[in-house]
């Protein structure tokens, strides 16, 4: 049998503020057809379509508009998957 | 080529010269994500552990940059940063499922140029075809520099106009992505 080694865990330096989560933003691009931005969003999120159509929207009005909230590791596995789809995402602090 | 439903099956139809055509297409989309591929990782590590660490500059070919975008904001150093170590960590993987799209695609039109007429598309076929149609239309619409008025522009371009055989196909690319979303979402 064997134990798990003892490690020296480094100080965790970002401080998670719970009032401040990092969000996805998908932004607005020329190409992506509006039915498939659509598509994307109920697919990888599952959005309802009316409320994948109205960020859709969003994005294309106001030019992005945020899809997902969470911890910075989880908006990084969102916008990888949504780039993977041809979106033009993006991750920050809110 | 064309997607229709029938009893309930999706088909993809056409005849072996649209096949052909599009095929052509998509074996330059391949060319493009494999010519620029990234080389193996040197780091005993990363090898160890499989993991493939690739560059972690952005494409300067704007294509390629607009397929594998930043993830951060890299107008700071800190969003830079985050943005080459996301990408080191991420790419491979989307550069591979990219081509396993595209591979997808040409398989189907391969068969579809066997058979002459038509072939059956299953879901992971489907949302092969979605991607791959995307990633063209992104190449091609990075390349021609078009903007949320180039379809109206369309119909006022000359004959004689060096980008307007790239921009037909640019729109029947995007006339056949809707039609598969239409098939796909009964939208």
């Amino acid at each position: 049998v064997t134990a798990p080694a003892e490690l020296d865990r480094p100080e965790v330096d970002e401080v998670v503020d719970q009032d401040r989560p990092w969000v996805a933003i998908v932004w607005n691009d020329p190409v992506n057809l509006m039915s498939y931005v659509t598509h994307v969003l109920m697919q990888l999120f599952g959005y309802s379509r009316s409320e994948a159509h109205r960020l859709m929207l969003a994005v294309h009005h106001e030019g992005r508009a945020v899809v997902s909230n969470g911890t910075r590791e989880q908006m990084e596995h969102d916008v990888a998957r949504l780039h993977a789809k041809g979106l033009w995402a993006t991750l920050q602090q809110d | 080529v064309r997607f229709l439903r029938r009893r309930g099956e999706l088909e993809l139809q056409g005849d072996r010269e649209e096949a052909a055509a599009l095929a052509s297409v998509v074996g330059q989309l391949l060319r493009l994500l494999t010519d620029d591929d990234a080389t193996p990782s040197d780091d005993p590590l990363a090898a160890l552990v499989g993991l493939s660490v690739t560059d972690a500059r952005r494409p300067d070919d704007p294509a390629l940059a607009r397929l594998f975008p930043d993830a951060y904001d890299t107008s700071t150093p800190e969003g830079e940063s985050a943005a080459g170590d996301f990408r080191r960590f991420t790419e491979a993987d989307l550069r591979a499922g990219k081509r396993a799209n595209a591979d997808a695609v040409l398989e189907s039109l391969a068969a579809l140029a066997e058979d002459g007429r038509r072939v059956a598309l299953d879901d992971a076929a489907a949302e092969a075809w979605l991607g791959c149609l995307n990633d063209v239309r992104l190449v091609l619409g990075t390349r021609l520099e078009v903007t949320e008025d180039t379809y109206d522009e369309m119909a006022s371009l000359r004959r004689d106009d060096p980008r307007s055989a790239l921009l037909l196909l640019y729109a029947q690319l995007g006339y056949l992505q809707e039609a598969l979303l239409e098939c796909l979402d009964g939208g």
